[in-house]
């Protein structure tokens, strides 16, 4: 099971497979063995090693809290299946929907584009991303260039509508 | 004894006095506003009147509604609490006309007590220091500057009707009196409409330093020692503690007796607070009376074993004050924080929402003092003070041990709170040296934002573990079936819900 979080504007990549109450979670390259039960709903202990791990979860609407060693994270998960993820955005939002690379810019400033054009292609968990125009404009500006790095929310390219 | 009190007040605070009358055998009523219906100040009380509109002034400051109340339950007496109308004179006054007791001090004095500058006045008749300034009616620059001259510098000139820094202006030396003065007469003209100044000492290294004090209505005054209250954000408190970290036998002395003094020549009765400003050469300066029972009133109870809201109780049904002031003594440390939903890293901003969880940490000598619960709304009607976490131990390094240890484990999630920048003020070097002052948090915190960092590695295999046990077998075939590139694809030998 593969799964993206995001906080403060980066993304975790992490894979985590379970066989009884044993988990195998890969993050950043690295494998950690963990033994887990919830003891009440959101209360996790975990033990990794001989280490234990006490922490609480809740879910909010849009976010997970997570309370750990005294302090609480909000986290997001990000799904990078595409098809989901464009119904959620607003009408004409330019901004990414993903932490990543920007792999290639389809347009240059001044040109103009129909609704459905791709103007940017983004790259994240070696997955693509396209941005496409959302309503017929002229390019006003264009926020990164190629290998560029781009967080989620920052704005692509500008678009002005006509 | 009473039978049965009336607690005009929601939170903590209606909490704490409900648990005080019923270890009593005082049958309690509780009153609330539609947003507190469920709230555990409610659920606490033996009967519990609806006040509606959540609104304060149709709720909680609604004199009419809450006397309405205590007579429709047969209530003889009020606790008003803190804040609310705990120094409303009016409501002091309403409850002796239906003949109902005020838990608290008598009308005239809690409004000679709300008037700073007649309370001044008494003060000084009974010989209590106040801070050397110029309060009168001479306006007129040139005599602003001979009394300014007559205080010394640095001075303060300051607003009549100030508030919030508007036309407050800091002179170090004669030259610029003449400016200071005729600025803060501009500002304050612009800003209240009133260009009416004072002159005051300008204190250095200030620290706010009050007095506990109980009295009878037999004529019997003491004092409990001190709480230091100088750490505050917006002029208001959020660490205080006991005894205080400056504070000398010899000065403690002093400075209790002239808050009994202070008591004695306002005529006050019940549990009350004097206010101190103390400079660092230790001088002592009268600031205000609070006619009410203090926020921070837990942590004298804490190191004196008296419980302060009962004998409130006590002194309002007639009885004699029999604490003397000869066997009252103070046994280690005690450190309070107030737990806030508001956001430090934006100005203090209150934060609202839903409390999906709050645990409190439980250990020997932590107390918790709160009025929230788990799957509570935190509202923008009212004060967001949610909770206390009060601690005690044999000295000052242990208390600060202990709340550090304490505020690791309170769990709030859902509303912003204050507990991590608490933590932060705690565990500052000059905080444990004592080094405090009212300015400590404008010197040390002021851009205070919360380290950026990254996930901790427990934290994402928290998430990890707890998504692979809620992820539902069927959400997995639907990502499946959705999308062909989906990564779902790819998670091989992963199977849900194995050998469950």
């Amino acid at each position: 099971m593969f799964i993206n979080y995001e906080h403060e504007n980066h993304v975790y990549n992490v894979t985590v497979e379970r066989r009884h109450n044993q988990y195998f979670i890969m993050y950043d390259n690295t494998e950690y063995t963990v033994e887990a039960e919830e003891l009440k709903p959101g209360q996790l202990k975990i033990k990794l090693g001989d280490r234990m791990i006490k922490c609480v979860i809740t879910e909010g609407e849009t976010e997970k809290l997570v309370f750990v060693a005294g302090d609480v994270f909000k986290v997001k998960k990000v799904e990078l299946t595409g098809a989901k993820k464009t119904k959620k955005k607003e009408e004409g939002d330019l901004s990414s929907p993903i932490s990543g690379r920007i792999v290639n810019v389809k347009v240059k400033k001044g040109d103009n584009v129909k609704k459905g054009d791709i103007l940017m292609v983004i790259e994240a968990m070696k997955m693509e991303y396209l941005i496409r125009a959302p309503y017929d404009g002229k390019v006003s500006k264009i926020n990164f260039k190629e290998k560029d790095q781009i967080e989620i929310g920052q704005i692509t390219v500008e678009l002005t509508k006509k | 004894m009473f039978k049965k009190v009336l607690v005009a007040n929601r939170g903590e605070i209606a909490v704490r006095i409900m648990k005080a009358c019923q270890e009593m055998g005082i049958k309690t009523v509780a009153v609330y506003s539609d947003v507190d219906a469920g709230a555990p100040h409610v659920n606490m009380a033996d009967e519990a009147v609806s006040l509606g509109d959540p609104t304060p002034s149709e709720s909680y400051l609604n004199i009419q509604k809450i006397i309405e109340a205590a007579q429709s339950t047969g209530a003889e007496a009020i606790h008003p609490g803190y804040g609310f109308l705990a120094e409303n004179p009016d409501f002091s006054q309403a409850c002796i006309d239906t003949g109902i007791v005020f838990i608290g001090p008598k009308p005239k004095v809690i409004t000679l007590m709300g008037d700073k500058i007649e309370a001044k006045k008494i003060m000084e008749k009974a010989e209590v220091p106040i801070i050397p300034g110029y309060h009168g009616i001479q306006q007129d620059t040139t005599s602003l500057i001979k009394e300014g001259k007559k205080i010394g510098f640095p001075l303060l000139v300051k607003a009549a009707a100030g508030g919030g820094g508007k036309g407050m202006r800091i002179v170090h030396s004669e030259d610029s009196l003449a400016e200071a003065i005729e600025g803060a007469k501009r500002e304050s003209k612009s800003a209240f409409g009133d260009d009416t100044v004072f002159l005051e000492k300008y204190l250095d290294k200030p620290r706010h330093i009050e007095f506990q004090i109980l009295a009878d209505e037999h004529g019997n005054t003491i004092h409990l020692f001190e709480r230091e209250c100088s750490i505050q954000r917006r002029h208001q408190k959020i660490i205080e503690e006991t005894p205080s970290p400056v504070m000398t036998p010899k000065l403690r002395e002093k400075m209790g007796k002239a808050a009994v003094a202070a008591a004695e020549a306002a005529g006050y009765s019940n549990a009350g607070t004097v206010e101190f400003m103390l400079d660092g050469k230790l001088n002592f300066y009268f600031m205000e009376m609070n006619t009410r029972l203090q926020v921070e009133h837990p942590i004298t109870e804490m190191t004196t074993g008296i419980d302060l809201a009962k004998w409130q109780l006590r002194i309002a049904s007639g009885q004699e004050l029999t604490l003397k002031q000869k066997d009252l003594f103070q046994r280690g440390h005690a450190l309070e924080c107030r737990i806030y939903a508001e956001d430090p890293q934006n100005g203090f901003l209150p934060s609202i929402g839903d409390l999906k969880r709050v645990e409190v940490p439980i250990g020997p000598n932590i107390r918790n003092d709160t009025g929230i619960e788990t799957d509570m709304k935190v509202t923008p009607y009212y004060d967001p003070m949610l909770a206390k976490l009060i601690v005690s131990s044999e000295n000052r390094h242990e208390s600060i041990d202990k709340m550090i240890w304490a505020l690791s484990h309170y769990l709030v999630l859902g509303v912003t709170t204050n507990i991590a920048f608490l933590k932060k003020v705690l565990e500052h070097s000059e905080f444990r040296k004592g080094n405090i002052t009212t300015h400590f948090i404008d010197n040390h915190f002021k851009e205070w934002m919360v380290a950026k960092r990254k996930l901790p590695i427990d934290a994402v295999i928290a998430l990890a573990v707890y998504d692979a046990i809620h992820t539902k077998r069927e959400e997995i075939v639907r990502y499946k079936e959705a999308d062909p590139h989906s990564p779902w694809k790819h998670v091989g030998r992963w199977r849900m819900g194995a050998g469950v």
